[in-house]
């Protein structure tokens, strides 16, 4: 990092944040209304609901889960989920034999539309770089143990591409609506760390 | 499912949402710079390139000396949005 960055590392974020809101305001160049709106949006709006309905959907819709994985940027547009770092979205499907789990070891590539912005956990040095080398480990820590002939595909994001996995629907859940579905499928699932349990009765 | 069950799952999602932010200054951060690249000041393509250097530079200071005092995800972020703004001249 550059010299003059140091000389901003004086003051804490939070106060560079706002000086840096403050100026651009006073250029014309941010309006906080809009800031307040793209803030309430991801922080309430677009989230892991949209992917989990997605996902109920292709479990309950067999013509949509074909549609979804043979393009899943349409097939998620159909329920009207598109936006920023939405585009060139890859549902991947676990079954008995194949789990899928996906990391972005650059930085942070995520599919907004369908998960929201990544948790804390997600873009952390910890995951970035062990998901690749021992994702095995890694879904230990996440505490979800996988038998041994199970084959564990890593699928790293990046600005082009971004993925979905569609985890296994759990048994015990044939009598449930696709709203019901939507509810307990997590957005841990939807990056491959965790499987989808159904709900006790 | 009753309905009393059927909204404690969605409690529980609900609650899954949270550790998006972890201040209301990474929200600040997240919402100025994609409201910059939507006005066209800048593509969300430059402001990656520069967020992976940031990244890239923190892991390998972090690989080598085991330590995270160079801070965390939307610290890097931030350097970024500022080193962008810098080179555009937004920022003056």
């Amino acid at each position: 990092m550059s010299e003059d960055h140091h000389n901003t590392d004086d003051s804490g974020p939070a106060a560079r944040v706002k000086a840096l809101e403050a100026l651009l305001t006073e250029k014309g160049l941010l309006d906080p209304a809009a800031i307040d709106a793209i803030v309430d949006t991801y922080e309430t709006r677009v989230g892991p609901r949209n992917g989990a309905r997605v996902v109920a959907k292709a479990w309950t819709d067999p013509a949509y889960r074909k549609r979804l994985l043979a393009d899943a940027t349409s097939a998620v547009a159909e329920l009207g989920f598109a936006g920023p770092e939405g585009g060139h979205l890859v549902a991947v499907e676990n079954t008995e034999r194949i789990h899928n789990l996906v990391v972005c070891t650059l930085c942070s590539c995520y599919p907004w539309p369908v998960l929201g912005l990544p948790p804390v956990w997600y873009k952390s040095f910890a995951y970035r770089s062990r998901a690749v080398s021992d994702p095995r480990g890694v879904l230990e820590d996440f505490g979800l143990e996988l038998p041994g002939d199970v084959e564990i595909r890593v699928w790293d994001s990046s600005a082009e591409i971004r993925y979905l996995v569609i985890p296994q629907r759990p048994k015990g859940t044939a009598k449930m609506s696709e709203g019901e579905l939507a509810a307990i499928v997590t957005r841990d699932s939807m990056v491959g760390v965790a499987k989808v349990e159904a709900p006790r009765a | 499912m009753s309905d009393a069950a059927l909204n404690e799952l969605i409690e529980a999602a609900r609650l899954d949402r949270d550790h998006v932010f972890s201040a209301p200054w990474e929200a600040r951060a997240f919402a100025i710079a994609l409201q910059l690249s939507q006005a066209g000041h800048f593509t969300w393509d430059e402001f990656r390139d520069r967020l992976i250097a940031e990244v890239r530079a923190s892991d390998r200071i972090r690989a080598r000396d085991g330590t995270s005092d160079h801070g965390e995800y939307y610290d890097h972020f931030l350097h970024a949005l500022e080193r962008l703004l810098d080179e555009k001249g937004l920022a003056h």
